[in-house]
């Protein structure tokens, strides 16, 4: 933006290109028919010396004085990203702007009334346990489209558009409504799966499980040494396992199932591969004490940091969010989740790695050129490294992260995902979609994992909801293709 | 009648009381009717919309939502744990702090020929109304920790130590309701406690003296003079009991599986409510929720009032 | 704290004994939990998630206190707390005993009405107001302030306080009044100078449960207060949003600091107090 230009050596110049594929790659196969190719064209080595040029810097004609409000989810991530990076970029372009920043959890109690009485914020982190129902806010009018954000020069190269920067498949996971628009710009690129320490496993001369078999034959070698095998938080993250079912039924049975299941398809949760991983996991479930089902994220991760859990499933913000608690000598690492059988649609290799960590913009708000603006200096290489800085966690800016030395769990989702190649397994739009749907599939993923129903009741339950949310007149129904 | 001699007053007079009610009444009045009302009138209104709460616009659907919440199986279960909050929490309050009342004012014999209460009686008064001076959210977080579900949880470590296995409070569906009834019951005995020494202190001593000079026991000192005595008390006591039953909100919010959960196992209407309004912007179906709960708790109260009512005991 | 046993000996027995424990059981119940918060705020989180959550912690250190007093803004929503609490008591006990004592003493039009209208607040659930309330706090522009909170406050606790001192009004003896209003004393000045002194029992177990129950409103804060007003929070807001704090950067020794500077001062107010406290809870009981 207005940091000094650059002269882009060759060095740094390879490095990108190397990056880009490595984290481009597998999402690029998959979205190859709606991206946009951005990430590995390589441009001139343009000065960008941004601010001179009034129309350039400007592209949404921001007025320099308007205050801006934003609302930062203040989770894994923290929030000093923003107040420290995002927002103070934001000034120095605008330096009579005045920033209001808030860094709460509770995102939907704090913003429905404001929604409904007019008087909105300008950005909004939308994440959390606690987050708004986008599918009700588009359907509403509330969100801004953010389609002149991604047509509008980038800030570090104003002759390419800010979509042609981003990670292939960006834009599309942040499509909602019908005919679909991107309301949501998903920021953080987010791989999914097993985690565990890369050191004790080592030692103990563990390897990660290929298949279930496997699982369950680790498990019991784990078990024996006094460990608990895999856990996960039943009180407030019942989610984090969902996911880990929703991605093998999507390796037993292609990604198709996600999407007939966020299109609320007849019989898309009694599918048999949806079935066969919820069985599969059930078996898992047996290795977790019961008391799981009352522990909250931290507190399992914290005991995973003590070397009390072997396997733990989360995303990549797992590291960052432990960092403090990590003691010296473990070292996050991330595995694919195991084959169900040798028949599965996708190999063992294959991992869910989508751009993640929603923002929206209200379309009431009162500086809403300015949250397009927030959100073009989001994308940009300096905030978007800032935030890698702060966060240990990888943007879907591409190129952002050179120059910089990546954490063991970083690194290793970057390895993973090379492996991974073209098979990745498609995000789910039904969470952010239909919020109820959500809730019920957090109740019956813990009746599932902790023994009081089966696989098959799982499915009929799951159904049943899915059923429901599909007669119900009052929710808005999405669709996605693929 | 007392107001006899009041209202027989000349013209001049009855003007000047009449502008005495009305400026005693508007301010309390005004407050009361914009701010408590007419939101709940509003409330009333919306029930019968599909409004989501996040936008200005929204259609009038009848009685939709009312149909809706008899078909959901989540409200009758949340209706369901009402019944049995209102069941047992009041009643187990009433008797644990009668009990301790009973002991801490009468319960330690005779001095000086008055009835006083165990030895240590002012200390426990002063300790066992600790937990009412706790905000809600303050006994949630703490009871967090005092019921973790593993080892390090407060009391499984304690029952470890006897070896007891740990017991899962709040994640076995059969126990958790109950759990958190036992966190209501521990914040609120210290206040009902205070409440009936007040009460009983207020019963004149000869009266004790009297029946203990007939020969009654402890027991029959309790059964047959103490509690008639402090029917009205109770009845107070029962109330406002019997309203917290119908709320329980911050604690299991805070305390629950999954708020409400294991499986809905310890939901409650008020936090369906907000479920429904917040996450799922359904602010119509929430608002019909709301009315329900106003009909149940003023049934409640309605009946409580008539059935305990009874002849006040003169002394 | 203890009067000199002048019991006849031996009547203790097997009860008594009982009656003890299960006395000092309680007493342990109550306490402990509190002296645990205390100490977890010295504790490191491995200590607090250990083997021995119920041991003492190896160092007594006050770092936790610091990040709580300094992130957690504990002291600021404190005050904040007592100048609202103390505000909305003030004018709930002076607008309520108004309206309480012109529907217990006078008859007119429409008394019968106004006092069932306040009484049937009492079953109205807070949460089906919560919008069209935000809505209309907002629309006076007096959202995100304390005066805002004040007033629902009050509002919201005419209901109770004007039910119970209606009750105690009408048990107050009519001689009194009657005298003063022959003496030529006007209507306002007979309940300002005679029938609220008389009334000064009821009134301060009214009072009592007036503080006791706003000091611990939850909902309406969250929504009256919203997070771009976090400096004007109360200490429920900044309790529950340490709690979830903790959750996410897994500080709780921080987490129980807090938890202690919020409950320190709250009992060392009612120890002081406590005397007040009960003698007008037995006022209260007396009617």
């Amino acid at each position: 933006m207005t940091n000094t230009p650059r002269e882009i050596t060759r060095r740094q110049m390879m490095h990108r290109i190397g990056l880009t594929a490595l984290v481009a790659g597998p999402t690029a196969g998959l979205l190859s028919a709606c991206a946009t190719s951005g990430g590995s064209t390589p441009e001139p080595a343009a000065s960008t010396g941004g601010g001179a040029a009034k129309s350039d810097s400007n592209p949404f004609g921001v007025k320099a004085d308007a205050p801006l409000e934003v609302v930062i989810f203040k989770g894994a991530y923290g929030d000093e990203y923003a107040t420290q990076s995002h927002e103070p970029l934001y000034v120095k372009e605008f330096p009579q702007a005045k920033i209001t920043h808030q860094g709460i959890q509770t995102i939907a109690q704090t913003l429905t009334p404001r929604f409904a009485s007019g008087d909105v914020p300008d950005v909004v982190n939308n994440s959390g346990t606690d987050n708004l129902d986008t599918g009700s806010l588009v359907a509403a009018g509330q969100l801004l489209d953010l389609t002149p954000l991604y047509e509008a020069p980038s800030i570090d190269d104003p002759s390419k558009k800010v979509k042609d920067t981003l990670v292939p498949g960006t834009i599309e996971s942040g499509l909602v409504g019908d005919p679909a628009k991107p309301y949501i710009l998903n920021y953080v690129y987010t791989a999914y799966g097993l985690w565990y320490d890369a050191k004790l496993f080592e030692k103990e001369g563990w390897t990660p499980p290929k298949t279930f078999d496997e699982f369950k034959t680790l498990a019991d070698k784990i078990k024996a040494k006094g460990m608990t095998p895999y856990a996960y938080a039943g009180k407030n993250a019942s989610y984090y396992q969902y996911w880990m079912i929703l991605i093998s039924a999507a390796k037993i049975g292609g990604n198709q199932v996600l999407i007939d299941i966020d299109n609320l398809a007849d019989g898309a949760w009694t599918n048999d591969a949806v079935k066969q991983a919820a069985a599969a996991w059930a078996e898992i479930g047996k290795y977790m004490d019961k008391s799981y089902e009352g522990l909250i994220h931290t507190e399992v991760q914290t005991q995973q940091n003590q070397g009390k859990v072997a396997l733990y499933p989360s995303g990549s913000w797992l590291e960052p969010e432990q960092a403090k608690d990590t003691p010296a000598g473990f070292e996050y690492a991330m595995a694919p989740t195991p084959s169900v059988s040798a028949s599965d649609a996708m190999p063992y290799e294959a991992i869910r790695a989508v751009a993640g960590e929603p923002y929206v913009l209200p379309a009431k708000g009162k500086n809403i050129n300015g949250g397009l603006e927030y959100m073009r200096v989001m994308l940009s290489k300096e905030a978007a490294k800032a935030f890698t800085e702060k966060t240990k966690s990888l943007t879907v800016v591409v190129g952002s992260t050179e120059g910089l030395t990546l954490s063991p769990g970083t690194a290793s989702v970057v390895e993973v995902q090379t492996a991974a190649g073209a098979n990745v397994v498609t995000w789910s739009s039904f969470e952010q979609w239909y919020k109820e749907l959500e809730t019920e599939l957090r109740k019956q993923t813990n009746a599932l994992m902790f023994g009081r129903i089966t696989a098959e009741q799982f499915c009929t339950n799951m159904q049943k909801a899915a059923d429901k949310t599909k007669a119900d007149s009052s929710v808005t129904k999405q669709k996605r293709t693929a | 009648m007392r107001h006899g001699k009041l209202s027989q007053a000349s013209s001049p007079m009855a003007l000047r009381r009449y502008g005495f009610i009305l400026s005693f009444l508007a301010a309390p009045l005004v407050l009361y009717v914009v701010f408590v009302i007419a939101p709940y009138i509003q409330a009333f209104q919306i029930a019968l919309t599909n409004w989501k709460g996040i936008s200005p616009d929204f259609d009038y659907v009848g009685l939709e939502n009312f149909g809706r919440m008899f078909d959901d199986d989540v409200f009758w279960q949340a209706v369901r744990h009402h019944g049995l909050l209102l069941l047992v929490m009041p009643l187990a309050t009433i008797a644990i702090a009668l009990f301790f009342s009973f002991l801490l004012n009468v319960g330690g014999g005779q001095a000086n020929g008055r009835r006083t209460g165990v030895r240590g009686s002012a200390f426990y008064k002063i300790v066992f109304f600790f937990p009412q001076v706790l905000a809600v959210a303050i006994v949630g977080v703490l009871f967090q920790a005092i019921l973790r579900p593993d080892k390090t949880g407060v009391i499984n470590n304690a029952l470890g130590a006897v070896g007891v296995d740990p017991v899962g409070w709040l994640i076995n569906p059969d126990l958790a309701l109950w759990t958190i009834m036992g966190v209501m019951v521990w914040q609120a005995v210290g206040f009902y406690v205070v409440l009936f020494s007040a009460g009983m202190s207020s019963i004149p001593s000869e009266v004790f003296e009297a029946a203990a000079l007939d020969g009654a026991g402890r027991f029959t000192l309790f059964f047959k003079i103490t509690l008639p005595l402090l029917w009205d008390t109770l009845q107070v006591g029962w109330v406002y009991l019997g309203i917290a039953a119908f709320d329980g909100f911050a604690l299991v919010q805070v305390l629950s599986v999954d708020r409400g959960g294991p499986d809905n196992a310890t939901t409650v209407l008020p936090l369906e409510i907000w479920r429904q309004a917040f996450t799922f912007s359904k602010y119509g179906y929430a608002s019909a929720m709301g009315v329900a709960l106003f009909f149940l708790t003023l049934t409640f109260a309605v009946l409580t009032l008539r059935v305990t009512r009874r002849e006040r005991i003169e002394f | 704290m203890t009067r000199p046993p002048q019991r006849p000996g031996g009547r203790v027995g097997v009860f008594g004994t009982l009656s003890h424990l299960a006395l000092v059981v309680w007493a342990i119940l109550v306490i402990f939990p509190i002296i645990w918060t205390f100490l977890g705020s010295f504790k490191t989180n491995t200590e607090i998630f250990g083997e021995h959550p119920l041991g003492l912690p190896a160092t007594f250190h006050w770092d936790a206190w610091g990040r709580a007093w300094a992130k957690a803004h504990i002291g600021q929503y404190l005050i904040n707390t007592v100048i609202v609490v103390a505000l909305s008591t003030f004018f709930t006990m002076l607008l309520s005993s108004m309206a309480a004592y012109v529907l217990a003493r006078y008859r007119f039009p429409g008394s019968r009405l106004i006092y069932l209208l306040f009484v049937s607040g009492l079953s109205f659930p807070v949460f089906l107001a919560l919008v069209p309330l935000f809505l209309t706090v907002k629309n006076l522009g007096l959202l995100g302030t304390h005066t805002g909170v004040v007033i629902v406050y009050v509002a919201y606790s005419l209901p109770f306080s004007v039910f119970f001192l209606t009750a105690f009004f009408k048990t107050l003896p009519t001689t009194v009044a009657e005298a003063a209003m022959m003496d030529g004393a006007s209507h306002t000045r007979t309940f300002f100078q005679v029938m609220l002194p008389m009334a000064k029992p009821g009134l301060i177990s009214i009072t009592i449960f007036n503080i006791l129950g706003q000091w611990n409103q939850y909902l309406l804060p969250i929504v009256l207060l919203p997070g771009n007003a976090q400096d004007k929070w109360l200490i429920t807001q900044g309790i529950a949003n340490i709690s979830t704090n903790a959750g996410y950067e897994a500080d709780w020794a921080g987490l129980f600091a807090a938890l202690s500077m919020a409950i320190i001062p709250m009992l060392i107010v009612y120890i002081v107090f406590q005397r007040q406290i009960q003698s007008g809870l037995t006022a209260g009981a007396l009617k």
